[in-house]
């Protein structure tokens, strides 16, 4: 039983009358719980568009096709946005390019707003938080605003964010897209550790083919279509 | 705490709109304590003439500072009208002669009548405390009680002198402040004011007139259960050249008055509420602009659309919390300030209540919270992808 189950999904950006953007054009792709899957391809091909489908973030355009869209088995396709952000908050985490910690907050209370959305009570999710935070070896940083932590530290807060609910999928786009090539191998290394000892599935966006070849399998995307799985 | 946070991102800008609310919350807790304190003074006033009729004589345009006198043999012609219980002959007039015209503040006055001729027909509360009040056997002699804010203003105690429009008098008593009117008058032996009043007529009538002849005005006690409005009406046809006033009367008159003083205040506190609004919308569309991207960010790991109207719009309460208590704090320094200074001259303006402090609070956090709950609703509805791609 796949955990994500997504076939002939659309995207289309109507931007005027004659200018229409077709970011995705009948993209089919499934994903096995405990996977760690790379996406691959050239810049506008898709990758970030498809990402944000998978992650309940927009809906698939429905433009005379019939798409389908299933996260353990549950169609996606006709929940109110209060339903997918209640699944975004509780089975879903978050990595993103450039970091997006909430720049007032600590690194914790970064943490804790993910489990505090996910309906934990406010202690609770800081004890959550922190035990996150101390699984990505930041638990010493723990009061530092993001402004004080280097761009690897930032991201491994977020990676800590993301997985404060232990959720069914981390999605994350680009997550070493900013980072130098040790911060990379380094957010490399703790993401596939998690998915090795945790059995979390991970569906990541790279244009890096080191981090490629760090995941199990590579779905290879080129002008809104997938082209290799 | 995170909500301050946010605030202190943009010091000036929150700064700027607190100072916003606090310059109407201010004004608006001013007003109303000038606006209580004139409503203390009608009260007593509504409940003072309630259950009497004031006669004087037709020559007066309106009622209150008599200038043409009646005579004190009225009182004996509407005494003999079916249904008037008593008659109090009393004489009324400015403290200060110099004093004319409508002023802001209700001006002192001199109150004459004979301790007892009410025959215990008067129920305004009056108390002294220091000293005592008037009794009938002060009749003939210069005596004085003086009202509690006028005490203060001439710094008199029982016991020592005192002038009154030229004549010495002796104080015997000072009263306990009622918030009205009798806080700014001075009590004199009838006989004491009607000299007094013959001292204010033109040469011809003094020499007509002898002053125990004389009154300002007559208090006319009803019997119980007697139509008030038309035994009024009776007086004013059985006793030629009399026209008279009844507690009706007065709530209309002095009504119609407080009616336009309260739209006055209606009318800062819809300015307030405008101005204050438009501020704290402008600030936090302007907070909930350069934070899209963080918004987004929110909305993407779980945040319920709810839960960013909750956030912003509180921050807005916070906003309109802290303008609210600063101009409240303003607002009592002035009116405290204001009171101090107006001691010594007995002339104070403002009644600070509780419940206007509360009102002056509560007023801009919930103007606050409505303010912003237009830039929360922007908010709310943003799209996470576009506003995670915003830069
Ligand atoms: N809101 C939008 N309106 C119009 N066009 C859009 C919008 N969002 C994305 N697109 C277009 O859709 C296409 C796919 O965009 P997407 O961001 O998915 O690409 P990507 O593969 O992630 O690229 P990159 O590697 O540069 O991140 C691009 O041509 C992009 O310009
Ligand atoms: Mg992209």
């Amino acid at each position: 039983m796949p955990l994500i189950d997504a076939m002939d999904v659309h995207k289309t950006y109507r931007l005027g009358r004659s200018n229409v953007v077709r970011a995705l054009q009948g993209v089919n792709m499934s994903l096995e719980s405990g996977e760690m899957v790379a996406i691959m391809g050239p810049s506008g091909c898709g990758k970030s568009t498809l990402m944000h489908i998978v992650g309940l973030l927009q809906p698939p355009s429905t433009n005379g096709t019939k798409p389908v869209l299933k996260y353990r088995e549950r169609d996606m396709t006709t929940l109110s946005d209060r339903e997918r952000t209640r699944i975004r908050a509780t089975e879903m985490g978050f990595v993103f390019q450039a970091f997006n910690l909430v720049s007032t907050l600590n690194a914790v209370e970064n943490v804790a707003l993910a489990a505090e959305y996910a309906g934990q009570p406010k202690p609770k999710a800081k004890a959550s938080a922190l035990d996150a935070l101390g699984l990505v070896g930041l638990a010493e940083r723990a009061g530092h605003r993001p402004m004080e932590l280097s761009g690897g530290e930032q991201q491994r807060v977020a990676i800590a964010r993301a997985l404060v609910n232990r959720p069914g999928l981390i999605l994350a786009d680009e997550p070493t897209g900013n980072l130098d090539s040790a911060n990379s191998k380094e957010v490399m290394e703790l993401l596939r550790r998690f998915n090795r000892e945790q059995k979390q599935t991970i569906l990541l966006v790279t244009h890096d083919p080191e981090v490629g070849k760090a995941c199990s399998r590579i779905i290879t995307m080129r002008d809104g279509k997938v082209t290799a799985v | 705490m995170r909500i301050l946070r946010n605030l202190a991102r943009r010091k000036l800008r929150t700064t700027l709109t607190v100072v916003g609310i606090t310059i109407g919350i201010w004004a608006l807790v001013v007003m109303s304590s000038m606006a209580n304190k004139i409503g203390a003074l009608v009260d007593g006033g509504s409940s003072y003439f309630a259950d009497k009729i004031i006669v004087s004589d037709s020559a007066n345009l309106a009622f209150g500072f008599s200038s043409a006198p009646i005579r004190v043999s009225v009182a004996a012609d509407i005494e003999a009208i079916d249904g008037v219980d008593v008659t109090v002959p009393e004489v009324d007039m400015l403290l200060d002669p110099d004093r004319s015209g409508p002023a802001f503040n209700i001006p002192d006055r001199i109150v004459a009548s004979m301790a007892g001729a009410d025959k215990g027909r008067e129920k305004f509360p009056i108390k002294a405390a220091l000293g005592r009040l008037l009794v009938p056997e002060d009749e003939g002699k210069n005596v004085v009680v003086l009202g509690s804010d006028l005490g203060r203003k001439f710094n008199k105690k029982p016991g020592e002198r005192m002038t009154v429009r030229g004549i010495e008098f002796e104080v015997v008593g000072i009263l306990e402040p009622t918030l009205s009117a009798p806080d700014t008058s001075v009590w004199i032996p009838l006989a004491a004011g009607q000299a007094l009043l013959l001292e204010t007529l033109p040469d011809v009538m003094q020499r007509e007139f002898k002053a125990s002849e004389l009154a300002s005005s007559i208090t006319v006690y009803p019997d119980p259960g007697v139509d008030i409005p038309a035994l009024a009406k009776t007086i004013e046809q059985r006793v030629p050249r009399t026209q008279s006033l009844t507690g009706a009367e007065f709530d209309e008159q002095v009504g119609s008055a407080i009616a336009i003083f309260n739209a006055i205040i209606l009318g800062v506190a819809l300015i307030s509420l405008v101005v204050g609004g438009l501020s704290v919308i402008n600030t936090m569309a302007m907070s909930v602009a350069e934070r899209t991207r963080e918004i987004g960010v929110k909305r993407a790991i779980g945040a319920t659309r709810a839960r960013i109207v909750r956030e912003v719009v509180t921050e807005a309460g916070v906003i309109g919390l802290f303008g609210g208590t600063l101009g409240l704090v303003l607002g009592a320094v002035v009116v405290l300030a204001a009171n101090e200074a107006g001691r010594s001259s007995g002339t104070i303006l403002f009644q600070l209540t509780a419940g206007t402090a509360i009102f002056a609070v509560v007023f801009a956090v919930i103007l606050g919270m409505l303010a912003g709950l237009i830039p929360a609703i922007t908010a709310a509805r943003l799209d996470p992808v576009e506003a995670i791609r915003y830069e």
